[in-house]
């Protein structure tokens, strides 16, 4: 099992060739929008779910009742019960149109997973967490256990990104105690763990560090350890190209080292 | 977490303790691009008439004046003409 993140750059693409066994859409770029294209990929028996940007769970605003209405009618629209979105926040009291970290403490844990529960209790099911990229972070708990406190408190799934847990790898385990992939997912109860996310990241020399941009094809140790996981539990695997999105044949290419060896 | 959010916003350069100098600028330098990028999207007029140093600074105001709600990205379109129209009273 392969999937795609769908994005508009792929609008005039052939969906019909492309290699994926189900999608993934940013649900605020298909609220109130034309979802025509979306309808055409489940009636090819493929699904599309749902991976939010903005619902700030790590941050102090009032999460909108408003706005979970319209993601409840989108996966309605879709038939999808996936819904997750990032173990960050999205701002402090106001929307930054970004993802921020939340400090690893207990303190956090409690406060956050009581804002997953209250989305859940809106939505009535279960929603997803993603571990983020994060450049600099506070708190005593090392990023894996946060994640893990989190889902058993608040009792949400897990979509585990692969290529974050890489990046922060890279990023810090030089200066901190950070976790590398194997060590990361040895600590998260896998039964969680709805999907994988991979992707592709690079360095940047402004900073000094690897940004998580999602403009490159997948490092190789990333690529292992979610075929792995998936050899060993059946995760599915989903590909992420945001920025400087290639060809269909790159695409596919992709698709094709993580479908090669889930068959 | 106000530190935090005043470093990237722009409106202090203090770095806020226990994170990293690097770290923090990623972050403010993220935002930036953000904003910038959907505001040219709908306005590329208003950038290529103001020119790139004029329009970093543009930019760098409306976001340190921040204070968006939408969960809706598209939606700084609207709140950058709300910020022109506060600055030009």
């Amino acid at each position: 099992m392969a999937g795609l993140g769908y994005r508009r750059d792929m609008a005039d693409w052939d969906m019909s060739a492309v290699r994926a066994d189900f999608f993934e859409v940013v649900p605020e770029n298909w609220v109130h929008r034309n979802r025509d294209p979306l309808h055409r990929l489940i009636q090819s028996g493929r699904p599309v779910q749902l991976h939010g940007v903005s619902l700030n769970l790590g941050g102090t605003s009032d999460i909108q009742p408003t706005f979970l209405r319209d993601v409840c009618e989108l996966m309605d629209d879709l038939g999808t019960k996936h819904y997750s979105d990032h173990l960050a926040a999205s701002g402090d009291a106001h929307q930054l149109h970004d993802l921020f970290p939340i400090p690893f403490t207990v303190a956090e844990v409690a406060r956050v997973s009581d804002r997953i529960r209250y989305v859940q209790d809106i939505l009535g099911c279960r929603i997803g967490i993603e571990n983020s990229t994060w450049y600099t972070n506070i708190g005593d708990m090392p990023e894996a256990d946060f994640l893990a406190a989190v889902a058993e408190r608040s009792d949400c799934n897990i979509l585990l990104d692969i290529n974050n847990i890489a990046v922060n790898y890279k990023n810090h385990h030089k200066h901190q105690h950070v976790h590398d992939i194997a060590e990361f997912i040895a600590r998260v109860d896998r039964s969680r763990i709805s999907y994988m996310h991979v992707a592709g990241h690079e360095f940047d020399e402004r900073f000094g560090m690897y940004i998580d941009t999602h403009s490159q094809p997948v490092a190789a140790d990333t690529v292992q350890a979610a075929l792995q996981l998936h050899r060993l539990h059946g995760i599915p695997i989903l590909l992420e190209w945001d920025n400087d999105v290639p060809d269909m044949d790159t695409i596919n290419q992709e698709l094709a080292c993580l479908r090669f060896m889930t068959m | 977490m106000s530190a935090f959010y005043d470093y990237v916003r722009g409106r202090s350069d203090v770095i806020p303790q226990g994170y990293t100098e690097p770290g923090m600028r990623v972050y403010r330098y993220l935002v930036y691009l953000g904003a910038s990028q959907m505001v040219e999207a709908h306005y590329p007029k208003v950038k290529a008439e103001l020119g790139d140093e004029a329009w970093r600074t543009l930019i760098e105001e409306f976001v340190r004046q921040s204070q968006w709600t939408s969960n809706y990205y598209g939606d700084l379109k609207d709140e950058f003409l709300t910020f022109l129209a506060r600055e030009s009273a």
